[in-house]
């Protein structure tokens, strides 16, 4: 009992904060999505409206458009962030020339503020100025303008993102690698496995927990991107990379409607939670009832 | 320590003070749903239903007549079943 006690106080700071600057600005939040309220409009008050935002939210093409976009760049993003990773992971577990240097340079876009990546991408892609679309042009014969192709703004901000989030995963995975345990390793060899089988059997499952928290900690991450985006694009040409985090700051910040911009963000949250509950019981507890 | 005592330690039946601070655990079953659930995570999968059906129904459903409050009920009724036997 003396024990708990303990415990509580000192958890009590943490929970406090944690209720302050987390709960309460959550329950906040879902309260304004139930109102109508746009603080720089003729009727400033806040008006509640029931489910009207909710409601309007399912027939809203711009909102289903940013989130189809969003899910796009999720996927792509993502996946090739896990793949190129786990690949960089793989080669920093052997020793070769300069490995040392290559792994200092490869982890620098990570300590890169998202801001100053959009701002550096942009320059690097802008048409006259930029020295990706000088190269393209010359090596290539390919045009590349960010400002009017819709595909070429898009696939830039995969590659931005993958190019700023990838050492992240490579990271984690390195450490996820190290720590195993090299019995199974040298079982299999003895057992004639190849590469293949045993990356599906061994390696794998032994590193999934770690999979896992990179790939939530991505998913979140890349579900609410919005100020390298801003950066680089705007949000267009158009609406093609116009993703959720950009539609809820045009919806709040421009516009000024708090209780529209807040049903949205609530959305995005309720799409973020599902997401990730889903892959985590998708992807764990399978584990868990084997093991059970 | 010798390896004897270790192993007399490691099964020796817990004291009171030990039971005490044993991390308590949360009670896990094998209902109708796929995986094994606490009453938290049957609660949470309750309202993901609710937001989500809640929302199939203003998109899909509601213009054709029928009030939100039918999937309300709907909800509700899933739920109490979740909580229950899931």
């Amino acid at each position: 009992m003396q024990s708990n006690k303990l415990g509580w106080i000192l958890l009590a700071p943490t929970l406090v904060i944690l209720f302050f600057f987390g709960v309460l600005p959550f329950l906040y939040v879902v309260f304004v999505s139930f109102h109508q309220w746009n603080p720089f409009a003729a009727s400033p008050e806040m008006i509640f409206n029931g489910a009207e935002n909710f409601r309007r939210i399912v027939f809203d093409e711009a909102f289903l458009n940013s989130l189809s976009v969003t899910v796009a760049f999720v996927v792509f993003a993502v996946l090739s962030e896990l793949i190129i990773g786990y690949l960089l992971a793989q080669a920093f577990m052997k020793e070769f020339p300069g490995k040392s240097i290559f792994r200092t340079i490869h982890t620098l876009p990570l300590i890169m503020a998202p801001i100053i990546v959009g701002s550096v991408w942009k320059l690097m892609t802008t048409p006259s100025i930029g020295i990706i679309p000088h190269y393209l042009d010359e090596w290539f014969g390919i045009t590349m303008n960010i400002g009017t192709s819709a595909p070429a703004a898009f696939m830039t901000i995969v590659i931005m993102d993958i190019w700023h989030w990838t050492p992240l995963v490579t990271l984690t995975l390195i450490a996820a690698l190290v720590s195993l345990p090299r019995d199974p390793f040298e079982q299999a060899q003895i057992d004639g496995a190849n590469k293949a089988q045993t990356f599906w059997h061994i390696t794998l499952p032994m590193i999934t927990p770690a999979l896992v928290a990179t790939v939530f900690i991505r998913l979140m991450d890349a579900l609410r991107t919005v100020d390298e985006v801003w950066m680089l694009t705007g949000g267009g040409p158009g609406s093609s990379t116009r993703f959720l985090g950009v539609h809820i700051f045009k919806e709040v910040f421009p516009k000024t409607n708090y209780g529209y911009g807040s049903t949205i963000s609530v959305i995005v949250l309720y799409l973020t939670i599902v997401a990730c509950w889903l892959l985590y019981v998708s992807m764990l507890a399978p584990r868990k009832n084997r093991k059970g | 320590m010798t390896k004897q005592n270790a192993t007399q330690l490691d099964t020796a039946p817990l004291t009171e003070e030990e039971n005490q601070r044993k991390p308590t655990t949360t009670q896990e079953r094998q209902g109708f749903l796929p995986i094994e659930t606490n009453a938290f995570d049957r609660c949470f999968i309750s309202v993901v239903i609710w937001v989500a059906m809640s929302l199939f129904w203003f998109r899909f459903i509601e213009p054709m007549g029928a009030s939100i409050w039918i999937s309300n009920f709907i909800a509700l009724a899933i739920a109490v079943h979740i909580v229950r036997k899931g």
